[in-house]
């Protein structure tokens, strides 16, 4: 299939979707609370943004995002790979994750609420949480699964030492499965935005949940959208510098 | 003249239960020589290059080089059998990896590095990923990062193995140059026995049933032609031959 072709198609497929769904919508097949049609959501839009809801809540999150995301994708990778380098840390770490793996973050809302308040650092907390996972395991995997040989060519020309080993080696020698892990997160991370926000942290989150206590549907879709635009944005610009990064790659 | 790599009753093996690979080997290897090594595959001629490089050590007897310490090269340089390149690397930044973490100024390291490069015949692929290279064009960067820390000692695993007759021909002469002029010490594993009986002052015949060891140590005129070449050849191969028992 030509790209042309393939971006043709996609185009249809979310027009036959719209088309569908507006058509139910206005059918009163079902009813207008339940359902709120496509064309209810641009007018909404311009509402918010003029009352300056809509960049107020947007930036709030991005702010909760990006810092979780930084701290947690930082902290994962740094655990993640440190256990795969040295044995005796991993032994020492595996039961301890085992037990905390499983928990999810939305499981921590409570503690993050104690600690931290209803506050921005409670939304941050969470996100760090779940992105702290996704990079730990996928950095371990990365670190553990890289050609060991690599190591013995740094050996023979004398970057054989902690610092020459993991910066000139085993860190670009691991960075595509790093890089996956961070992806991950990327997406993961909005996920927790909005689950963390629910619970009143000023956010897209909390204004969806304030919007379906008025059954203003119709907000709450606009925000759905705009998480998934935001999310997509954030993939998109991910994707353009991974390519960057992974250059070397065939 | 003085041994640079000494080995004493040294074996080696991989794993502390497993049988070793080499044993008995007694080697001194004189300041300038050319050695070549060649023995059936799996006999363990990579291991003993990996025990001079000091990648691995020996199990038990003594191993010594005396390479003298100079600030901007290193004693010791290996060529890998495969000619593994870091991927994420261009050419030109392969080939200065050895150089990093000496006392060379940048623009010093790139052009030890380029005229490493033009040595293999590859000037102007610098700017190349490995993942653009053939197998023999990877093969002569590795060869190329070898030469650009300038050893004393280099060590090289089948570095030809991959290439045609003509480049084959060409890098051995530009070997055999490179050997003249710097009065380096050259260990020189291949399969191929003419060109060890080309290229070195002396061949070693790896053999013998597990554990492995030097079971003939032929000297040998480099450059030799018509009936002395063939002869040699022949006895070499004669050699393998008999010692054939992996
Ligand atoms: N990392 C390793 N762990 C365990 N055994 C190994 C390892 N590397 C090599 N060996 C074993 O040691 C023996 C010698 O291997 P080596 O690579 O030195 O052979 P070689 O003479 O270089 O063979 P070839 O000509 O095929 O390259 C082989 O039997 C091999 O199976
Ligand atoms: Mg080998």
């Amino acid at each position: 299939m030509t790209p042309q072709r393939a971006v043709l198609l996609s185009a249809l497929g979310v027009a036959v979707f719209l088309g569908l769904w507006e058509a139910m919508a206005r059918s009163g097949f079902v009813p207008a609370g339940l359902l709120p049609s496509p064309s209810a959501v641009p007018p909404a839009f311009l509402a918010e943004v003029k009352r300056g809801m809509w960049q107020a809540m947007v930036l709030s999150s991005l702010s909760h995002y990006l810092k979780g995301l930084v701290i947690g994708s930082l902290l994962g990778i740094a655990f993640g790979a440190a256990a795969a380098l040295w044995p005796v840390w991993d032994a020492l770490q595996a039961w301890v994750v085992r037990m905390l793996r499983p928990i999810p973050s939305i499981a921590w809302i409570p503690f993050a609420i104690i600690w931290f308040g209803v506050s921005e650092q409670a939304a941050s907390f969470l996100i760090a949480l779940t992105v702290f996972w996704i990079n730990y395991f996928a950095s371990y995997a990365a670190v553990q699964g890289i050609d060991k040989d690599l190591i013995e060519l740094g050996e023979a020309f004398g970057q054989g030492g902690l610092i020459p080993r993991v910066f000139k080696i085993i860190l670009p020698a691991a960075m595509p499965g790093i890089l996956s892990g961070l992806r991950a997160g990327l997406g993961q991370g909005w996920m927790t935005v909005v689950a963390a926000e629910l619970f009143g942290i000023t956010g897209v989150g909390m204004r969806m949940q304030d919007a379906s206590g008025m059954l203003a549907t119709n907000i709450v879709v606009l925000y759905m959208v705009t998480i998934a635009v935001l999310y997509g944005v954030s993939d998109f610009i991910f994707m353009r510098v991974q390519g960057r990064v992974l250059a070397w790659r065939r | 003249m003085a041994a640079v790599i000494d080995l004493k009753d040294v074996s080696i093996g991989y794993g502390a239960d497993a049988p070793p690979v080499l044993a008995g080997v007694t080697l001194a290897i004189e300041r300038g020589s050319f050695v070549a090594i060649v023995g059936p595959s799996g006999v363990g001629k990579s291991t003993l290059l990996r025990v001079v490089a000091g990648l691995h050590s020996a199990r038990s007897g003594y191993v010594d080089i005396h390479a003298p310490e100079r600030p901007d090269r290193r004693p010791v340089a290996l060529v890998f059998q495969d000619a593994r390149l870091m991927p994420w690397r261009r050419v030109q930044k392969n080939v200065e990896f050895g150089l990093e973490g000496l006392p060379i100024p940048k623009p010093a390291r790139a052009e030890r590095a380029a005229s490493a490069l033009r040595l293999v015949h590859l000037d102007g692929y610098g700017g190349r990923w490995p993942y653009e290279l053939s197998g023999g064009q990877r093969q002569r960067v590795g060869i190329a990062r070898a030469l650009a820390v300038e050893p004393d000692i280099l060590l090289m695993d089948e570095p030809f193995g991959a290439l045609d007759a003509i480049t084959r021909r060409n890098l051995q002469e530009e070997l055999r140059r490179i050997h003249q002029d710097t009065g380096k010490t050259v260990l020189f594993v291949t399969h191929d026995i003419e060109e060890a009986v080309h290229l070195a002052d002396r061949i070693l015949l790896l053999g013998g049933t597990s554990p492995a060891r030097i079971v003939r140590d032929f000297p040998n005129t480099p450059g030799s032609e018509g009936h002395a070449f063939h002869e040699q050849v022949n006895q070499v191969r004669g050699g393998l031959a008999d010692n054939y028992s992996i």
